[in-house]
């Protein structure tokens, strides 16, 4: 049996637009997505900000209520049986909110642990563990406060732990952490796996999900369009290179008109402190290159690379250049 | 699980989420300033006026001073904690947590009447030894039952409002208008005899208007104990009544949160 099995799963959400003729609006979150993940896999759910991860994730965490489809985690009924499912998940949502700023490390974790039924005696030597566990032993009697972000997020996945749940479901767990943390973060993930947690991790930064995930699904605008083990999924873009132009204030229509090349599959710009990096996917690096700095002529220019594809650019072919 | 384990871990919750609004609470200033020095004026103002009037117009003054306190602070503080659990994002783990929600808002609602009742007992104390003016207690043990029960009443009260919450976090806008309902309604500052005949009936179904007539009569001795313990038996009442209707009220609400997604505030 997989621990977690989703079957056309569906959200949509009702808004309003207008102020005096209020006009009601449907936005389809999640557009029936299905994938199945086995007892203590690593899956990740990877796909760009407004995909539909944490949506997704909050369907089979019980905290939304799907318009469609159905999920059963460990057998059971996201609906149904919520209050059976409750007891033995974890989950933690990117971000620092949902912690008491006021508290210390271990009335939060003390806290928790009431709410989820541990016997007092139990989380007695429980909490210390797990603060040990995530690095917060020596701070554990500071108010949450003071935290760096990466302390509060670690202390987010002890109180996931704090009833040693068989799944997890973690919502870009390394958001806005310092190099430092994310790496310390990830090895707490890695750690979770080592101990056979069925662990679902969704993420936006490729290189995360290819040193963690057993298993991806890309999911874009609420659908998922690939899924398949890293590796696989990196198989599908061998035909192409990526060329890499340091470049110092392309105009958007340069850009724009780099986009239209023919030998040019799709190109992205990122902003790199005063320059940017042009990134071109192209099955024609060497004819791509010249044609490409032929169009940047007059631009201050640095370096131009062409490097195999990587899972980031199967991604970005995937979900269409965004 | 058996019954008596079940409610032996919910009271656990309870109070574990009366001991977290509580020290919570006193790490803030506003919150301090609300149970402390609000409560020490409006004491000695009150006192000051009816240093010249006869005792048990004193003391019905008290009580419903302290009645409005007890309310306000229910609604406001109790109300707010919700929605302050939404901007935190902490209502999200609790309402997937295994225990109640109602447990939770119990444990929270308690510590807020608590914290009222021992402001406005201490603040009272104070300042009538301060001034010398001393404000009697007629019936102190039917005053003390009183007191019992009206803190059960308003928890009981206070899930069925503390669950609209839950619903919404717009109804907080309703919240100034719902606090002089009551006011009017239960008697706390004058008898609802004032008021149109049409409007008892809504009286008699709010448990702070036994909660004060209970302890107004205990207080000042106008009421008979038959008139005040036919008070507790209608508090008891409709506790019952609230608690039962706020498990389903609950168990609607969390489900239409979830449907709406409502539980978080982004």
């Amino acid at each position: 049996m997989s621990a977690i099995e989703v079957s056309n799963l569906q959200r949509d959400f009702q808004t309003t637009i207008g102020v005096f003729k209020r006009k009601k609006k449907t936005v389809k979150a999640v557009q029936g997505i299905s994938f199945e993940i086995a007892d203590g896999e690593l899956f990740g759910l990877l796909g760009p900000n407004g995909a539909g991860k944490t949506t997704s994730v909050k369907m089979l965490t019980t905290l939304l209520i799907p318009t469609g489809g159905t999920a059963r985690i460990l057998g059971l009924d996201i609906i149904k049986d919520a209050e059976q499912v409750r007891p033995r998940i974890g989950f933690i949502f990117g971000g620092e909110r949902g912690l008491y700023w006021r508290l210390n490390a271990t009335d939060n974790l003390r806290y928790f642990a009431s709410l989820y039924y541990i016997d007092p005696a139990v989380s007695k030597k429980r909490i210390p563990y797990l603060l040990e566990m995530v690095g917060l032993k020596d701070r554990a009697d500071e108010k949450v406060e003071g935290y760096s972000r990466g302390m509060r997020q670690r202390l987010h996945i002890a109180r996931a732990l704090l009833h040693d749940p068989e799944v997890l479901f973690l919502d870009e767990p390394t958001m806005g952490l310092d190099p430092v943390g994310a790496r310390e973060l990830r090895q707490t993930v890695r750690n979770l796996q080592s101990e056979k947690k069925t662990i679902l991790l969704t993420t936006h930064y490729m290189f995360e999900a290819d040193a963690l995930c057993q298993r991806v699904a890309v999911i874009n605008k609420g659908e998922i369009v690939a899924m398949d083990t890293p590796t696989k999924i990196k198989d599908t873009v061998n035909d192409l290179s990526v060329v890499e132009i340091e470049v110092f204030g392309i105009p958007p229509e340069t850009f724009e008109k780099i986009k239209t090349l023919p030998v040019v599959e799709s190109a992205s710009v990122e902003d790199r402190d005063q320059r940017q990096l042009l990134l071109v996917h192209t099955s024609k690096s060497a004819e791509a290159i010249p044609l490409l700095i032929a169009e940047l002529q007059g631009l201050k220019m640095g370096k131009v690379t062409a490097r195999e594809p990587t899972l980031e650019d199967a991604y970005v072919r995937l979900v269409g250049g965004e | 699980m058996s019954l008596l384990k079940s409610v032996k871990q919910n009271l656990r919750v309870i109070f574990m989420a009366f001991e977290i609004e509580f020290r919570q609470s006193f790490t803030d200033a506003f919150v301090l300033f609300g149970i402390i020095v609000q409560p020490m004026i409006v004491a000695f103002m009150a006192l000051w006026m009816l240093r010249d009037q006869v005792a048990d117009y004193a003391i019905f003054v008290v009580v419903g001073s302290g009645m409005t306190g007890l309310w306000t602070t229910l609604l406001f503080q109790g109300g707010n904690s919700i929605t302050g659990e939404r901007w935190t994002g902490t209502l999200e783990p609790l309402s997937c947590a295994p225990a109640p929600l109602r447990a939770v808002v119990s444990g929270k609602l308690l510590a807020s009447i608590s914290q009222s009742l021992l402001s406005i007992a201490f603040c009272y104390t104070f300042i009538s030894l301060m001034m010398g003016l001393p404000v009697s207690i007629a019936k102190p043990w039917l005053f003390a039952g009183s007191i019992l029960l009206t803190v059960v009443a308003f928890i009981a009260f206070g899930l069925i409002i503390g669950s609209l919450f839950i619903l919404n976090p717009d109804v907080q806008r309703f919240q100034n208008g719902l606090e002089f309902v009551v006011y009017i309604f239960s008697g706390f500052l004058f008898p609802i005899a004032l008021l149109p005949m049409w409007t008892t009936p809504l009286s008699y179904i709010l448990t702070p208007y036994w909660a004060a007539r209970a302890l107004h009569a205990a207080s000042s001795g106008s009421g008979s104990n038959g008139e005040i313990y036919f008070c507790w038996a209608m508090l008891i009442a409709f506790s019952v009544v609230y608690a039962i209707a706020s498990k389903f009220l609950f168990k609607s609400i969390l489900r239409k949160a979830r449907e709406d997604a409502t539980l978080n505030m982004q």
